[in-house]
């Protein structure tokens, strides 16, 4: 019997079943996943075919091309952010079956278009179709389904082939800086065009928008959208060209995941590869803790969160993500408003964001906690010693992306008051994310790529980097209000303000986090080492 | 290293009341009762899913039992953990170690979670890297290591901090014969310095060359217990093994398609 794309999807469907199978957290996070689906995609139907009720053909040409734009650049974002990606037919299992890569590519692309994500997006994108048709008609309604279809299959082969080919340049260590700049580069890019249409947006100049977004819908980005619309204003003759560049994109992305597709099969059998230097003739302990670190249980395990930080792939492309959004977050927010103000409330929410990697904390190691757990660490030790190891790397990152915005603003005067924000939203943020990691902590799979998550696992990952974002923004909010209303004395006493601020909170969460930690040890290392 | 005097008590090295564990339906471990006498070279038998794991698991604190007791050294491991824990060394099977560090740093971090001094850490790491053929100035992350290297790794990190007693999870599971030869050598003069070992098996020749103790588990349950000549009588221990489990004898009938 041929294996056809169909078994692909009967096998994931299967795995989300039994994962879902008696327990009870997991299917609220199911359950709960779904309802946040149905919104998201009942209000994009909403939108999108408001203007086609309304009968505007010219509101509905900017608005379905740009929402169009964004759903694609969330697709390709949000995964590398927040949610990861849905893993649970990790191509290297299939390395040992004898099946066509053409078959195996196919499969699990059709794997990846049965989840709710896509089917949201689907039913979100509809409403583009009723708008068509109000505007166009029948064949108008008919282009654009096929459009909205192609529209989906790019998302999902975008996505896909991001986050592959960026797992796989995270493998070798040589690829991981080409990797990090790479990155970067691409959402340099994107400034350049947020820039444009918020420039537009602000001075509520819509033909300056429109003439963005006409460029747009022959990108790959707005073509899938755009095609009903353009049989509904006779120009018919369009359609073929723009679903000539979406077939040819999803091409391009298929033919880009295809290879590193291959390279994620063989990577998991032939190993990370031997990583062996000089050997060294340092004592052990001084290897381990660098000389500024106590040569006791913290510095053990703040030096071993450290190495690990770096050394493992999945918090590595953590890391990365983290420094690249909050370094060009703020800068493309400060750029595009021309609202004078510092962006405190940005330099929160890059703080909150890098706190949210803590979420799992436990989860990064699995079974490897075992070792903690048989040593008896207290659980005070072990919750500041990894927020120790992890701000090494972020408090440096935070000051620096402070400086930057505070540059970018032109007012080098509120660099101060604006670390005094960000160190007090990074310290608010992890007494939010620390009880959620000791209490809400889910397994990882052991799979090759770093943004791999076991089915549901993305979406207690979103709801929980959402919940603590949330958490910080409004704890940080006295800090934001007492800046706004203080003016000039704020720039004076806003850093340590600030740095007491977060302090405080973090020792509060500390205090309070570290009993629930020993009570549920156990608990815990059953919970990250789950890999049933 | 050196090897532990021995104190005197009339506490077994580990006793086991009562222990349970369900996992969802199935019960992994039905109650169990054991002691293991100070100074004794315990083997614990069973087949595949017998529960060994589960019950070292709860033994050494790993897994909270849904009922019964686990004292080490007269020390509860569940109301007493840091007492119970800092006297016991544990090599678990299936379970991942900090395999991003580099043997030596994984032997540092161990010693210094345990408390211990840095400069004995140092010492005591040297030897042991030095004495397990892992070479002391490697710089290869225990993730690259071979699987019986990790073994090797896990059983240095266990006795770094000179415990009372070992507890070790199918330790000579993918491990060749020379370093098997090489462990079972330093696990015999541990326990002939007063040091007491609990290890799990299924290997037979390998439980009948060391051990002064066995107990063989199935489904949950302790079937057989007491010193290896008790156990085994005049038979071998693999017959008595076969007879305790109820395992299938082939007839030479099945798969003949083969």
């Amino acid at each position: 019997m041929a294996v056809r794309a169909r078994h692909f999807v009967r096998l994931k469907l299967r795995l989300l079943a039994n994962g879902l199978r008696g327990r009870n957290s997991r299917v609220v996070l199911f359950v709960l996943g779904v309802l946040l689906g149905l919104i998201a995609a009942f209000s994009g139907y909403l939108i999108f075919s408001l203007p086609g009720i309304l009968g505007e053909q010219r509101p509905a040409e900017v608005l379905l091309p740009l929402g169009g734009a964004l759903i694609v650049l969330g697709w390709l974002f949000l995964p590398l952010i927040f949610f990861g990606v849905d893993e649970s037919l990790d191509p290297a299992r299939f390395a040992l079956f004898p099946l066509p890569r053409a078959t195996l590519l196919r499969g699990l692309f059709a794997a990846s278009l049965a989840g709710v994500p896509a089917i949201a997006t689907f039913v979100a994108t509809l409403g583009m179709v009723h708008a068509a048709a109000a505007l166009g008609g029948f064949g108008a309604a008919l282009t654009e389904l096929a459009g909205v279809i192609g529209g989906i299959l790019l998302c999902a082969a975008l996505s896909r082939a991001v986050t592959s080919g960026f797992a796989t340049a995270l493998r070798s260590r040589r690829a991981r800086d080409l990797a990090t700049v790479a990155f970067a580069g691409t959402a340099a890019l994107l400034g350049p065009i947020q820039l444009g249409a918020l420039a537009a947006a602000q001075r509520a100049d819509w033909r300056g928008v429109g003439r963005v977004v006409d460029v747009l819908a022959w990108t790959p980005l707005g073509a899938p959208w755009s095609m009903g619309l353009d049989v509904a204003a006779g120009r018919a003759a369009v359609v073929p060209v723009k679903a000539l560049i979406v077939v040819g994109s999803i091409g391009l992305l298929m033919w880009w995941w295809s290879g590193s597709l291959e390279r994620a099969m063989v990577g998991a059998a032939g190993g990370s590869g031997k990583r062996e230097s000089a050997t060294s003739q340092r004592p052990p302990v001084a290897q381990l803790i660098p000389r500024w670190l106590p040569r006791s249980r913290f510095g053990a395990l703040a030096a071993r969160e450290m190495r690990y930080w770096w050394r493992e792939t999945r918090r590595r492309a953590t890391l990365i993500t983290f420094s690249v959004v909050g370094i060009f977050l703020p800068i493309l927010v400060a750029t595009g408003s021309e609202s004078s103000g510092p962006p405190g409330a940005m330099l929160v929410f890059v703080a909150a964001l890098a706190a949210v990697s803590l979420a799992n904390q436990f989860g990064f190691e699995g079974s490897a906690y075992a070792a903690n757990v048989v040593a008896g660490v207290p659980g005070r030790i072990e919750l500041s010693s990894r927020a120790a190891g992890y701000s090494v790397y972020v408090l440096p990152a935070l000051f620096l992306m402070a400086l930057i915005a505070g540059l970018v603003v032109d007012s080098p005067a509120a660099v101060p008051a604006l670390s005094g924000t960000i160190f007090a939203a990074y310290g608010v943020a992890m007494a939010v994310v620390m009880p959620i990691s000791v209490r809400a902590a889910y397994p990882l799979p052991d799979s090759t790529s770093p943004f791999a998550m076991s089915s549901g696992g993305g979406m207690a990952k979103g709801l929980l980097s959402f919940l603590a974002l949330v958490g910080a923004t409004i704890a940080t909010a006295p800090l934001q209000i007492a800046a706004f209303l203080l003016g000039d004395i704020w720039l004076w006493i806003g850093l340590p303000v600030g740095l007491a601020y977060g302090a405080g909170a973090f020792a509060l969460g500390l205090h309070l986090t570290a009993p629930v930690l020993d009570r549920r040890i156990p608990e815990l290392l059953a919970t990250v080492s789950a890999t049933r | 290293m050196t090897v532990p005097l021995q104190r005197e008590s009339p506490d077994p090295a580990l006793a086991l009341h009562g222990l349970i564990k369900r996992f969802e339906a199935k019960v992994a471990v039905a109650g169990i009762d054991l002691d293991v006498p100070q100074g004794s070279f315990f083997g614990l038998l069973g087949p595949n899913g017998a529960g060994k794991t589960t019950t070292l698991s709860m033994a050494v604190g790993l897994l909270r039992p849904d009922g019964g007791q686990a004292r080490i050294l007269g020390y509860d491991v569940w109301a007493d953990p840091v007492a119970a824990k800092s006297r016991i060394g544990v090599l678990p099977d299936g379970v991942r170690l900090f395999d991003r560090l580099t043997g030596s740093e994984l032997l540092a971090y161990h010693g210094l979670l345990r408390g211990m001094d840095a400069t004995v850490v140092d010492q005591r790491a040297g030897e042991l890297m030095d004495v397990l053929e892992l070479g002391a100035g490697n710089r290869t992350l225990v993730v690259d290591y071979s699987a019986g290297m990790k073994k090797k790794i896990g059983l240095a990190c266990a006795l770094l901090h000179a415990p009372r007693l070992l507890v070790l999870d199918e330790p000579f599971e993918a491990v060749d014969p020379v370093s098997a030869a090489l462990i079972r050598g330093i696990l015999n003069r541990y326990v002939a310095g007063g040091g007491t070992v609990v290890f799990s098996s299924h290997v037979m020749a390998v439980v009948e060359r060391l051990c002064s103790h066995v107990a063989i588990m199935a489904e949950g349950r302790i079937r057989v217990h007491g010193t290896l000549d008790r156990v085994r009588g005049d038979r071998s221990l693999e017959e008595v093994f076969v007879e305790v489990v109820g395992g299938r004898t082939a007839t030479g009938s099945e798969l003949s398609w083969l």
